[in-house]
């Protein structure tokens, strides 16, 4: 493109790029079919329908605290849900909603033997059988791990962990939150639902060129070159977007536990009283890690390995970040066909089998 | 053959601006991971949540002194509903519970289950989004 062709392409290229950011929110998310099985405060247990399931464990998403679940599925044609559908799994997905400061006792206790526990009890009854598929992401799969280790006696087959922080020792929201002068009392007690919008800045300003400019700047050259993906930078962005206040009480006890006091690691971790051992969690275990990874990086995820009591552990180092990884372009060619081998050779009935009477929804 | 392979001006000074632009990058992801901004983000967070503080409990002050309802105050209806919410589940666990170990006895299905259908009463029951403790519906 010669510079007289671009500069006459510019203001049309500008009103382009503007109405790409202003109607971000106008795109579609998490728009995959699914009913309500069950509900609690601001926690939504979801069962997508399908009529492909054949595959009789099935599988519970669990994200993190901060931002929403939608990530799981998308935008139709780029989503895990629909992936994992078609390949006929039964997915339900745990959301945990909008926490407002009514929510403030809400901490990681209640979000691990009350909330996940509940979850997971429900959908058995819902799906009818013994036993399921845990497959969290990011802190989600922290709470996975944290309930594997403080109920020994589970109903969990599988546990699938995606870029999931665990050894927090050298990170950067190590050094930022974990120091002593970061007083997360008085930020849980100034704020009884920590703004969205706060931890947001806090994760971009990890990376704050890229976040705050290159995607913007390559979004512009992306329109100016006619080549710009709305359909995939919309519900991107609108996901980015969007961010969930975090219960004061579940952020004073994420960040005091895993960031200045380090705990899973050192088995240090007690939930209503019950000390977490890693060592309980004896589920064919698969570990993905990003090596892109700046909120949850490798070498913060694979100490891990050595601390959980399964024999069956697998691990997928993978390049990408903490959320292309599974939700990039390139998700479905290059991790999401590793992920269902591995589920798929795992989510078959053993002698306990189904329970009469399962609903199909 | 050789001017093929020469990039053009437009591409060289493109070229040079990514890379300026990767090195500021970098130098950003340094200058956020030192000790001092750490300690900054620290200071800053505390002085803002100090403030919003202030702010806030001022204007409930003056919301209350007007008799309405303040943020607290709403804030406080809410938590017990939580709460009522949080007993209302474990009744209905303790009920599903119940219920279960009544289906489990031998010729008391059909009497003791609420939920029509299979002897374990899993069967026919009612999705729960149409029951009690369900909000909403499919999406």
């Amino acid at each position: 493109m010669s510079t007289v062709e671009r500069v006459a392409r510019a203001p049309r290229a500008a009103l382009e790029f503007a109405n790409i950011l202003l109607t971000q929110n106008d795109a579609e998310v998490g728009v995959s079919p699914k009913d309500v099985v069950w509900t609690h405060r601001k926690t939504t247990l979801y069962r997508y329908r399908s009529d492909r399931r054949r595959h009789a464990i099935p599988v519970l998403l669990v994200f993190a605290l901060i931002n929403r679940p939608d990530i799981f599925d998308l935008r139709p044609g780029n989503s895990f849900v629909e992936y994992l559908l078609n390949e006929g799994f039964d997915v339900f997905l745990i959301d945990w909603g909008y926490p407002e400061e009514e929510d403030a006792d809400m901490g990681i206790e209640e979000y691990v033997c009350d909330e996940l526990h509940w979850g997971i009890r429900e959908v058995l009854r819902a799906s009818g059988q013994d036993e399921l598929t845990l497959l969290g992401w990011c802190i989600g799969g922290t709470l996975c791990l944290l309930y594997g280790g403080s109920h020994p006696e589970n109903p969990v087959r599988n546990m699938a962990l995606l870029t999931t922080p665990v050894d927090t020792r050298g990170s950067l929201y190590g050094n930022w939150v974990g120091r002593d002068s970061f007083d997360v009392d008085q930020v849980a007690e100034g704020y009884k639902a920590i703004p969205g919008q706060a931890i947001d800045w806090a994760n971009k300003m990890m990376k704050p060129v890229t976040n705050y400019w290159t995607t913007y700047r390559r979004l512009w050259e992306g329109v100016m070159a006619g080549e710009a993906r709305r359909a995939a930078y919309q519900p991107m962005a609108r996901w980015v977007a969007d961010n969930p206040p975090f219960p004061a009480a579940a952020y004073r006890d994420w960040i005091t536990w895993m960031y200045k006091e380090n705990r899973l690691v050192q088995g240090r971790m007690r939930l209503r009283g019950n000390r977490v051992d890693l060592k309980r969690v004896r589920q064919s275990l698969l570990v993905v890690t990003a090596g892109a990874d700046h909120i949850a990086p490798p070498e913060g995820t694979r100490p891990l390995l050595g601390l959980v009591g399964s024999e069956d552990v697998t691990t997928f180092d993978r390049p990408g970040g903490h959320i292309g990884l599974m939700a990039g372009s390139k998700a479905r060619k290059e991790i999401w066909p590793d992920i269902v081998q591995w589920l798929e050779g795992r989510s078959q009935t053993t002698t306990r089998g189904k329970r009469n009477g399962s609903r199909d929804t | 053959m050789a001017e093929d392979r020469l990039p053009s001006p437009t591409d060289q000074v493109k070229r040079l601006y990514e890379d300026s632009e990767q090195r500021t990058a970098r130098a950003f992801e340094a200058l956020v991971g030192r000790d001092s901004f750490g300690e900054l983000l620290a200071q800053t967070t505390e002085n803002v949540i100090a403030m919003v503080k202030i702010g806030s409990d001022a204007f409930d002050l003056v919301l209350r002194n007007l008799r309405l309802a303040g943020r607290q105050d709403i804030t406080r209806l809410a938590r017990q509903l939580a709460r009522n919410e949080d007993k209302l589940e474990l009744v209905l666990q303790e009920i599903e519970r119940l219920q279960e170990r009544l289906d489990e006895l031998p010729g008391t299905a059909s009497r003791g289950s609420t939920r029509s259908g299979s002897p374990n009463g899993r069967g026919d029951e009612q999705p729960r989004s149409s029951r009690s403790r369900s909000r909403g519906g499919g999406s």
